[in-house]
């Protein structure tokens, strides 16, 4: 099922409608500035949080659906390993929240959305007593979209929007077009909707903007990282053992590179250089008292570099260095043998090679400290996609919004939970051994609209392949035993809008520096210039900041 | 009616001049002419020229009325490139521009601040002269070849397979380059197959410019022949028969004939390309900006796109945008004196 | 020369007129390895783009790119592509747009290009600047929403018509060419009392059959391979048009940037396979609207009408 663990990692965004720009943006994201990403959500200047924050949130009653076989542990996901008996499927919402009032929703959707009035929506729209007209967009530009919509005078009764779409003024958008739900969900009065309810208090957290409760989250676990995956099958046939420190790495990949065989180690390593590394991302309370960001530590250098490496010994594939192409193929054929995604790569690269590759065996790795010691990983936020109502809807239309929202999040073991992820059963899939499979109808129905409203706490289920389940949550719990969480962790921040920009020339300049374009110098002369175009400033400004809220470490 | 003639003899030129003395005639008689300026200044008062020319005004009307409706009214949303506009904060994007602090040329100055705005400036302009030399030219040449080809078959064939690129997607046409000419491309094995390592095109910033400017040609200059093919077909077959009866060879036919024909049409190309200039390519440098870094392939529309839309940040992109406008009104203003200075007409007349 | 041979080559080769010396072997050589050179260069890329798009995914999985040699034929992309009716009914919707919009076009663009093609005449020279300065400052993406929005076309075709309209450069090379036709032609009839725009229907566009065909490609080809305006100004699903339909169909199979559910087809599609089979298909309305286009191209179209 929904492997929710696998909700975003680091902000990005995939810019063109094409497949292989969107994978390059995978590719290249850069993981040393996510908590640029992070702190650009929010609202007003500021952030809410401590006492203040509390008293907005809703209470939280814990699911007691159904326990997993394997429990969250260290920030991880919950796993789920049994099989699926549709008829012990509970029911988390007896009865029918929806009144049946029409409510227009804009979410954004990646593939060909179906018809209105398809059988999935006719479906869950009934289990929910809601009447939904779907505005789904295209994903990818799903930004210009959006901020077209909010700028004008017609907004749909609910909006999603991924933190990654949060740039700029959007967080103003966010304060000024949609209400504050407190008068709804604030304390007990969530309890009207169970589900709601059961979603972990850091994930509303983040959904505070300017002061007041306006998102429902999708919950993410804090184990959100991104994932070293190798050829496992390969590994085993080669006889190569894990590296386990950044030298080693080095001379792992020199050795197995082969530019005849047209074999290369990896794929742009840039994401996972700064947990190696141990280079702490975004503004950090240091124990000495002093404030600092991610770009001014030693750490993140050394990770550049060593990044920048591996590129000029030629163990990257061309492509990568390039961004061309699509790195999911050149792993799955073989030509990269180390890859980076994020957690939903595990299971869809299994499944989907499960028939056509037999011998195709992917697992992930663990990461390593630079010297041979432990990783250091940092906590990601506790949510990144939020569902927004317009202010001035009416009583009836917020009820019916947060009815559908309820469904939505709907625990694993829950019959709204595989109505929500599966469709109606018989026609949208049908279960085997306990497996359920989609139809080609399924295939075309169930695709992500219902799931972007809301979510349940995280969790990872799937039920053809639950060995990969349990893999993917023991190594979150195993990664997340080195986990720290930064000062800004599950804080909503917004910085002032002037200073907004000082970060973004670090994107294309990282990228420039690890593929040989751009000069340590270069990198160098960018983080002085930071400093004094308002890197010093927005530092005095974190001060107050945590020096008024406390850190979130 | 005669007035209109007589205004119309020099703007106008027949599509071929077969004899040089023609053309030089013409020629001169365009630079004896009395200056514009003096005929303009009110020999024939602006209602007889109302009532003269009301026909083609009402037939200029729909395409104004589309342009001010569609492109004027909302080009007044770039006052924003003078605020720190914030779409958000009022009921509606435009009520929201009286609630958006005024910053003067805040905008401005930061963006002559940036390195990237003038390394972006730089690789447009570098890129417009190359294209203008290395592109420009190819369609003309592959016209002339094509328009050269009697066989009616050959010829169908020939100019169906060379449109056809035009219809490929940047990303696809980045792709194959990349698996042809990329660092483990087609060629790049075969070369390593024979003790070559490490040759990648793709990833050579020094050779960035020349490479996008073989995609162009490779993509676009298929295409980019119509025009001048329906120029030559304008060309009257008499004026050829003529010329060779006057033993004019191949070649002095295509000197004397069929490049006098071409010239106009050149001309206007010429000047239009040159103003559509800073705008050409923007996806295909998008998608290999990361391939060989920001200071070889970042162009004014990338720039915009980056800092301005990508960030959110409206009043910065509309600066940009409006600096981008006037670089390019610059250039199509000099471009169109260059095509005056040949004796052409170019976009419009002195 | 004897009768006998020129009768033989112009059966050979019937277009070449009776003045034009025969071609020297070198020149033909040459002009034919160029030709042909300039056609491999296409067709080598498009080959593999084919043979790619007809490729199992398996195959495209070990090669790990675009296939060159073919090992085994599936149709999978072209019928995933075609089923459903999605894809049909966008087609209808394209067509529709496509040849609503070229009239459109061609007629609004047509009566400006003629009512520019006389310097001198009233405001000529204000409204040709009014009609240049648009292809220089574009607006910002909101405003242009904001204004499509008032005027209520949002959700409507007209949305994909209106705005994208009028393109300046088109108008300039109509007028150019306009220009071009020798003003003896219209004197005649202007001075029998025949009116601007019977002129502009009874002279000028006759004698302008090959650009006005360009022109009607050119804004063809706008309308058919627009998607952004559809992305921006329709919500309903149900009316858009197909490159929207093909772009959506592509990033089915792409790792979702949520990294929320996707549907995962087992071991069927490639995302590289689909994206090449919709190139292919983006080419067909070239292949078929071609063969219409190039029938203006004749050399010497005008031959006697300019004579005079």
């Amino acid at each position: 099922m929904t492997p929710k663990s696998a909700s975003t990692g680091p902000s990005r965004r995939s810019f063109l409608a094409s497949t292989a720009v969107a994978t390059a943006a995978v590719a290249g994201g850069m993981p040393l500035l996510a908590a640029c990403g992070g702190s650009d959500d929010g609202s007003r200047e500021g952030a809410t949080s401590g006492k203040a924050a509390d008293k907005l949130l809703p209470a939280y009653v814990p699911s007691k659906v159904a326990d997993p076989d394997i429990p969250s542990k260290n920030g991880s996901a919950a796993g789920y390993t049994s099989k699926v008996e549709l008829a012990a499927l509970t029911a988390s919402v007896p009865n029918r929240l929806g009144t049946g009032a029409p409510v227009r929703i804009m979410s954004p959707f990646w593939g060909t959305p179906p018809k209105a009035g398809c059988a999935y929506y006719q479906g869950v729209d009934e289990a929910a007593g809601t009447k939904i007209t779907w505005q789904n967009q295209n994903g990818n530009t799903y930004g210009e979209k959006l901020g077209a919509v909010l700028a004008s005078s017609s907004i749909p009764d609910m909006v999603v929007l991924p933190s990654w779409e949060n740039v700029g003024k959007t967080a103003h958008a966010v304060t000024a077009k949609f209400m504050d739900l407190g008068p709804y969900l604030a304390g007990d009065k969530v309890k009207k909707y169970p589900n709601l309810a059961a979603i972990p208090s850091d994930a509303w957290r983040m959904g505070i903007f300017g002061g007041a409760l306006r998102g429902i989250p999708i919950p993410a676990p804090a184990t959100t990282f991104i994932v070293p995956y190798y050829r496992k099958d390969i590994f085993d046939k080669k006889g190569y053992s894990l590296p386990k420190s950044a030298d080693e790495f080095l001379s792992w990949a020199k050795d197995v590179t082969s530019a005849k065989a047209k074999v290369y180690a990896c794929g742009d390593l840039a994401w996972i250089s700064g947990n190696i590394f141990g280079a702490m991302p975004g503004w950090n309370l240091d124990p000495d008292g002093k404030v600092r960001f991610g770009i001014e530590r030693p750490e993140y250098l050394e990770a550049l570099e060593w990044t920048r490496k591996l590129y000029d010994a030629g163990v990257v594939h061309p492509d990568d260095k390039a961004s061309a192409g699509d790195p999911v193929q050149r792993f799955t054929a073989g030509q990269i043998l180390v890859w980076t995604s994020d957690m939903s790569a595990w299971y869809a690269r299994a499944a989907e090679q499960a028939q056509a590759n037999p011998e195709f065996e992917i697992d992930a790795m663990d990461l390593f400290g630079a010297d041979g010691g432990n990783p250091s990983m940092y906590a990601s936020n506790p949510a990144n996609i939020w569902s927004l109502i317009r202010k001035g809807a009416s009583k009836e239309t917020v009820e019916n919004a947060l009815a559908a929202a309820n469904f939505a999040a709907a625990p694993y073991g829950t019959k709204e939970r595989m109505l929500v992820d599966y469709g109606v059963e018989g026609t949208h899939f049908t279960v085997r051994d306990g497996v359920p499979a989609k139809t080609d109808q399924g295939n075309s129905e169930v695709i992500n609209a219902w799931a972007m409203l809301a979510g349940p706490a995280p969790y990872v289920a799937h039920p053809d392949l639950p060995d990969i389940a349990r893999k993917q949550v023991e190594w979150q719990q195993r990664m997340g035993a080195f986990m720290k969480k930064t000062s800004t962790y599950g804080l909503n921040i917004v910085e002032p809008t002037r200073y907004a920009n000082i970060h973004t020339p670090f994107d294309q300049l990282q990228r420039d520096y690890v593929r040989g374009h751009k000069k340590l110098a270069d990198v160098q002369a960018a983080i002085s210039t930071w400093k004094s175009s308002g890197g010093e400033k927005l530092r005095d400004w974190y001060k107050e900041l945590f020096d008024k809220n406390g850190s979130g470490n | 009616m005669s007035l209109t003639a007589g205004s119309r003899a020099g703007g106008t030129r027949p599509p071929a001049a077969v004899e040089e003395p023609t053309a030089a005639v013409t020629t001169a008689a365009r630079k004896t002419r009395a200056p514009r300026g003096a005929r303009k200044a009110g020999k024939v008062p602006w209602r007889i020229r109302l009532r003269r020319d009301r026909a083609l005004i009402l037939m200029i009307f729909p395409v104004i009325l589309l342009l001010l409706l569609f492109n004027y009214v909302p080009l007044l949303g770039n006052v924003v490139a003078f605020q720190d506009y914030d779409p958000y904060s009022s009921s509606n994007g435009i009520a929201a521009i009286f609630h958006s602090p005024w910053v003067g040329v805040e905008q401005f100055s930061r963006m002559f601040e940036d390195p990237l705005f003038w390394d972006a400036t730089q690789n447009t302009l570098v890129l417009f002269v190359l294209q203008l030399v290395l592109f420009f030219p190819v369609p003309i040449v592959l016209a002339l070849v094509i328009n050269s080809v009697v066989r009616p078959r050959v010829r169908a064939v020939a100019q169906a397979i060379m449109y056809l690129p035009h219809f490929f997607s940047w990303v696809l046409v980045i792709t194959v380059f990349q698996q042809i000419l990329g660092g483990a491309g087609i060629l790049a094995q075969t070369l390593e197959a024979h003790g070559w390592s490490g040759f990648d095109l793709m990833t050579d910033a020094d050779l960035f410019k020349c490479l996008v400017t073989a995609q162009a040609v490779w993509k676009d200059a298929g295409w980019g022949i119509i025009v001048f093919l329906a120029a030559l077909s304008a060309v009257s077959t008499d004026l050829y028969e003529a010329a060779a009866m006057d033993g004019a060879g191949r070649w002095r036919r295509m000197w004397h004939v069929t490049l006098p024909a071409l010239r106009p049409v050149i001309a206007l190309l010429l000047v239009l390309r040159v103003g559509d200039a800073l705008s050409v390519g923007f996806e295909q440098y998008l998608l290999q900006r990361n391939a060989v870094g920001a200071g070889a392939a970042e162009v004014l529309d990338t720039y915009v796109w980056n800092m301005g839309i990508q960030n959110g940040d409206f009043s910065y992109a509309a600066a940009v945008g409006l600096a981008k406008g006037l670089i390019a009104v610059g250039l199509v203003l000099g471009a169109n004196k260059f095509a005056h200075l040949l004796g052409e007409q170019g976009v419009y007349k002195k | 020369m004897s009768l006998n041979t020129q009768l033989i080559r112009s059966l050979r080769a019937p277009a070449r007129p009776v003045w034009e010396e025969p071609p020297s072997k070198a020149g033909l050589t040459a002009k034919g390895g160029f030709l042909l050179l300039a056609c491999l260069g296409v067709l080598g890329p498009l080959w593999i783009v084919i043979v790619t798009s007809l490729s199992p995914k398996p195959v495209i999985d070990r090669v790990g790119g675009l296939v060159v040699i073919p090992q085994g034929i599936t149709f999978v992309n072209y019928t995933e592509l075609l089923s459903g009716g999605q894809v049909s009914r966008a087609i209808m919707v394209s067509i529709g747009v496509t040849l609503f919009g070229t009239l459109f076009s061609m007629a609004v663009s047509v009566l400006a290009a003629y009512g520019l093609s006389r310097p001198g005449s009233l405001g000529h020279r204000f409204f040709l600047m009014t009609m240049m300065a648009t292809m220089f400052f574009g607006a910002g993406l909101i405003p242009t929403y904001l204004l499509v929005q008032s005027l209520g076309l949002t959700d409507t075709y007209l949305s994909l018509v209106l705005p994208s309209a009028v393109s300046v450069f088109n108008i300039l090379v109509l007028r150019a060419f306009f220009m071009g036709i020798s003003p003896e032609l219209t004197e005649s009839a202007r001075i029998d009392g025949a009116s601007d725009l019977r002129i502009l229907l009874t002279i000028i566009m006759p004698l302008s059959r090959a650009v006005l065909a360009v022109i009607s490609l050119f804004y063809a080809v706008g309308y058919w391979s627009a998607w952004f305006n559809a992305s921006i100004y329709l919500t309903d699903q149900e009316m858009m048009p197909l490159q929207n339909v093909l772009i959506q169909l592509v990033q089915k199979n792409t790792e979702a940037p949520t990294g929320l559910q996707q549907a995962v087809r087992t071991g069927q599609l490639s995302s590289l396979g689909l994206q090449m089979a919709v190139m292919v298909l983006a080419l067909i309305p070239v292949a078929v609207a071609s063969p219409f286009v190039q029938r203006h191209f004749k050399k010497g179209m005008l031959t006697g009408a300019v004579k005079g």
